[in-house]
């Protein structure tokens, strides 16, 4: 780290050579030396002692540093270069950090502890974006820095239930694509809600081609900035187990919320327990984790004493009075989603009867209706709001 | 004579005394097929001295200039004179394209008549169609009751196959041969018609598959009766093996008898496409699967020489079943919607346009995702991306002409083995029938075509089912578009009850009955 402090010259600099596409260790090792102008002029005559084979030759001719920074301009993204304020200490001192980071918001947030990465599949199934939406509300609530990837499904919802509590706990996004790449308009207003509460980072400079690649790279990033890392739902050989991989090389953490034995998206994480994670349920159990790696702020348990659950699902039925359609439906229902089809079957009901039922039930916000499929909602309280 | 002969007449003019010099000319009666309609025809055979020869002209098409080759020999094996001169024939009106074959048997008794080997008035007032065969034997021909239907003569020949469409549409005043001998003969007065003998085509009810070896399935044997009942489109959403095939093409074992109006109008569109059995009138409704693979036009009707019936108007009074609809290229799909909504498909083409019935009902099955587990939580791993890519071949509209649309998931193994079998055919389809007779009392046709604006007339709503209706509007999981569908089907449901007005527990079910399209929506 020879250039302590980056002028606006060198981070635009900085920002071409993190668009090269080199691998993050050899963008630092670019970085290493008479500062970020010198290694892009060099690389693009082709005398860079660290690409001598010219490998990156074309990619250094065609950028310009005048276009990234005006690029950035226009995205509305800084540069943090490593070694060089405002760049997160949190980073820093990590085994592989990112050489160049892009961002909006508040880059300080990085630094806030403790952190609690929440992660997981795109295919969730709702009762894992149920759990996730209240994890992260939850961990909000106990000061905790909920870390995740905006990707849909776990990642969203995390985030969604983290920014849903008003406190004023900062919540990390880190992407791995542009900060400025097209996305859907939920996933975008979450992301413009992280920056307004937090900070939204990438390494991939705003206007760089997507690559697959780079999604699995992103989540070292997570596992360097976490404390723990908590998986929601995960298949069997899903892309939060890079995440997982990361965090156990170093020695972050790992929990994972256990699920039906037979249930696809519960497979990656069914197998994270059986290996050694921690079994977690809601925000509550990470928040003893976290406390028990000696995380600072968090309060543990804040909202419940442990051991005394309020009341069971099976106590639904008191919460207002029950016909007896209703109550066969209830019970039909279990605790699993299941379809009209099953409903119809367990509990001998007519389709119009039982859909009649349902309608009543949801109209009490007792059940819900996922395209189709049919379950008891969750709970109100314990977890934290749904 | 120049301004054209009056239909269904035949006559001649003759060289007065110098017979081998001067030329002589035949007019006689037949029709062409355009569409599932016949279209008259006047052949106009022209004899006169030259060198021998033999042309049509008049717009035909491959089959009818092959004519040529057919008629000579057809005439010639048959024992009867073919003339050793010029021979023209004109098919009139000049701008009609004319098709198939069926044109044979005109030509070759305008030779006759024009080369003075049948006497001019044998052969007035008498319509032909016909193939011939190169011994003289007379052929069937496509379309031959729409054929017959066309021609205004007091007789009509047609080759013995096709006699008994031609007798439903053409009663007495069909004449059925079997060879060119034969109607030379009877022409010339030598041997009487053999007309009396002739019977309509017998009724015959196929037998169908029975719904009693559905197994389980209590979501989607529901919606096949209720889409019976009422004449709802349904779309079946499920993952590969849960029995969407399997349902669907029992679905028109559910459906009334065909009236004899309707059975009629089946059979002769079924024979314009030259898809029917001779001598068989169809009762059953007719139940149409045409497979992915097939493009635009065989699908809406239409083709190059001639307009042919497409798959939709076969299925014309019966069942529509598109198997794997998001495999039909969009083009195809979109080409849909106009006889979904008007029962008629307008074929539009360069050379020719014609209306074609098709009024059916559709049936679609489909996976939920390109994988096809999407309907189960968390079980798919398609990415966004496939799934967006897969769903955007259904446009909106077309997915809101579904009334009904129901996810089905893999049966239950318990049930597949040991369980009962279901309820058969003949018990679901007697509760159709009475829902279709109550319904028939509103005088609407079946619940799906009520018009917006009778449906307060016709299916007024009680308090309860009223206010769940606005609660789901209100929570925005139903458009004004889809109230009404909900509205009908919810009609439909009571009716299967026997329940007058319609309830909440009959909304209730409808909104069930349509939850499918929530699982394409990717919850």
């Amino acid at each position: 780290m020879s250039a302590p402090v980056r002028s606006e010259d060198d981070r635009s600099c900085a920002a071409v050579l993190a668009g090269l596409g080199a691998s993050p260790a050899t963008l630092r090792r670019f970085l290493d030396g008479h500062g970020a102008r010198a290694a892009w002029t060099a690389l693009a005559r082709g005398e860079h002692p660290v690409d001598p084979t010219g490998r990156y030759r074309d990619a250094a001719r065609r950028a310009r540093p005048d276009d990234m920074a005006l690029a950035c301009r226009r995205a509305g993204v800084e540069v943090a270069v490593l070694g060089a304020p405002p760049y997160p200490r949190s980073l820093a001192t990590d085994r592989d950090p990112p050489g160049v980071l892009f961002w909006r918001g508040d880059l300080g947030a990085m630094d806030r502890g403790p952190r609690v990465a929440v992660v997981g599949t795109r295919a969730a199934s709702p009762r894992g974006r149920d759990i996730a939406a209240a994890m992260g509300a939850g961990l909000a609530r106990a000061g905790v820095v909920v870390v995740s990837g905006l990707a849909r499904g776990i990642d969203c919802a995390a985030h969604r239930g983290a920014l849903l509590d008003d406190a004023d706990v900062p919540v990390v996004a880190v992407l791995g694509t542009g900060i400025d790449a097209p996305m859907d308009p939920q996933r975008a207003a979450l992301r413009d809600a992280a920056v307004r509460r937090g900070v939204v980072a990438s390494e991939i400079p705003p206007g760089a081609a997507r690559a697959r690649w780079w999604f699995a790279v992103r989540n070292r990033v997570m596992a360097a900035l976490a404390d723990v890392v908590v998986v929601i739902e995960c298949h069997d050989r899903g892309g939060s187990l890079h995440t997982v991989a990361a965090a156990r090389r170093r020695g972050v953490t790992v929990a994972a919320v256990a699920g039906g034995a037979d249930s696809s998206c519960s497979m990656g994480t069914n197998r994270l327990i059986a290996d050694g994670a921690v079994p977690v349920r809601d925000a509550a159990d990470v928040l003893d984790v976290v406390s028990a790696r000696g995380g600072g702020a968090a309060s543990p348990s804040p909202d419940r004493s442990r051991g005394a659950v309020a009341g069971t699902d099976d106590d639904a039925p008191w919460r207002r009075h029950f016909d007896a359609d209703e109550a066969a439906l209830w019970q039909a229902l279990g605790d699993e989603a299941v379809t009209l089809e099953t409903v119809v079957r367990r509990s001998g009901l007519s389709m119009a009867t039982a859909s009649a039922a349902f309608e009543r039930l949801a109209l009490d916000g007792l059940v819900r209706d996922d395209g189709g499929w049919w379950r008891r909602a969750p709970r109100q309280g314990g977890g934290g709001p749904t | 004579v120049s301004s054209g002969p009056p239909h269904g007449c035949t006559w001649r003019i003759e060289g007065a005394g110098v017979a081998e010099s001067l030329p002589m000319l035949a007019c006689v009666s037949s029709a062409t097929l355009h569409g599932v309609e016949g279209r008259p025809v006047a052949v106009e055979v022209h004899v006169s001295a030259g060198l021998p020869a033999f042309t049509v002209v008049g717009l035909p098409d491959a089959a009818v200039r092959e004519s040529r080759d057919r008629v000579r020999a057809a005439l010639l094996s048959s024992g009867l004179p073919w003339p050793a001169r010029r021979v023209t024939v004109n098919l009139a009106p000049g701008g009609l394209r004319k098709t198939g074959a069926g044109l044979d048997l005109p030509i070759a008794v305008g030779v006759l008549v024009a080369s003075d080997a049948l006497p001019a008035h044998a052969a007035s007032g008498v319509g032909f169609v016909g193939e011939l065969g190169l011994d003289g034997s007379l052929r069937a021909v496509p379309g031959a009751a729409s054929l017959v239907a066309a021609m205004a003569c007091d007789h009509v020949v047609v080759p013995d196959e096709v006699a008994p469409e031609a007798v439903l549409v053409a009663g007495a005043r069909v004449r059925p041969v079997a060879t060119l001998a034969e109607l030379v003969s009877a022409l010339r007065g030598a041997a009487p018609w053999r007309s009396a003998s002739v019977a309509p085509p017998r009724a015959v009810d196929a037998p169908t598959l029975d719904l009693r070896d559905v197994r389980g399935q209590v979501v989607g044997r529901r919606a096949l009766e209720v889409a019976a009942a009422g004449g709802h489109h349904l779309l079946l959403v499920g993952p590969p093996g849960s029995g969407k095939t399997m349902l669907a093409v029992r679905l028109a074992g559910l459906l009334p008898p065909l009236t004899q109006a309707e059975a009629t109008e089946v059979l002769r569109i079924h024979s314009a496409a030259g898809a029917s059995e001779p001598g068989v009138l169809a009762t059953r409704p007719p139940l149409r699967a045409p497979h992915h693979g097939a493009s635009e036009v065989a699908l809406v009707g239409g083709g190059t020489s001639w307009l042919r019936p497409g798959e939709i108007s076969l299925a014309h009074a019966g069942v529509l079943f598109l198997d794997e609809l998001g495999e039909f290229p969009a083009s195809v799909l979109d080409a849909l919607r106009q006889p979904l909504e008007e029962h008629v498909i307008r074929v539009r083409r360069a050379r020719a346009s014609a209306d074609l019935p098709a009024r059916f009902l559709l049936v679609a099955a489909m996976n939920p995702c390109p994988c096809g587990e999407g309907g189960l939580p968390g079980a798919c791993r398609c990415t966004d991306a496939m799934r967006a890519r897969y769903l955007r071949r259904l446009s909106a509209p077309l997915l809101d002409r579904f009334d009904l649309a129901v996810a089905l998931g893999r049966p239950d193994p318990c049930e597949l083995v040991g369980g009962p079998p279901g309820e058969c055919s003949a018990d679901v389809a007697t509760r159709v029938r009475a829902a279709r007779a109550v319904a028939a009392a509103r005088e609407v046709r079946c619940n799906a075509e009520i018009a917006v604006g009778d449906l307060d007339a016709l299916a007024p709503l009680s308090v309860d089912g009223a206010a769940l209706l606005e609660r789901r509007i209100r929570s925005g999981s139903l458009s004004a578009r889809g109230l009404h569908r909900i509205r009908r089907v919810a009609r439909t449901i009571a009716d299967l009850a026997g329940e007058e007005p319609v309830g909440e527990a009959h909304v209730a079910e409808a909104l069930h009955l349509r939850a499918g399209r929530g699982v394409l929506a990717g919850a």
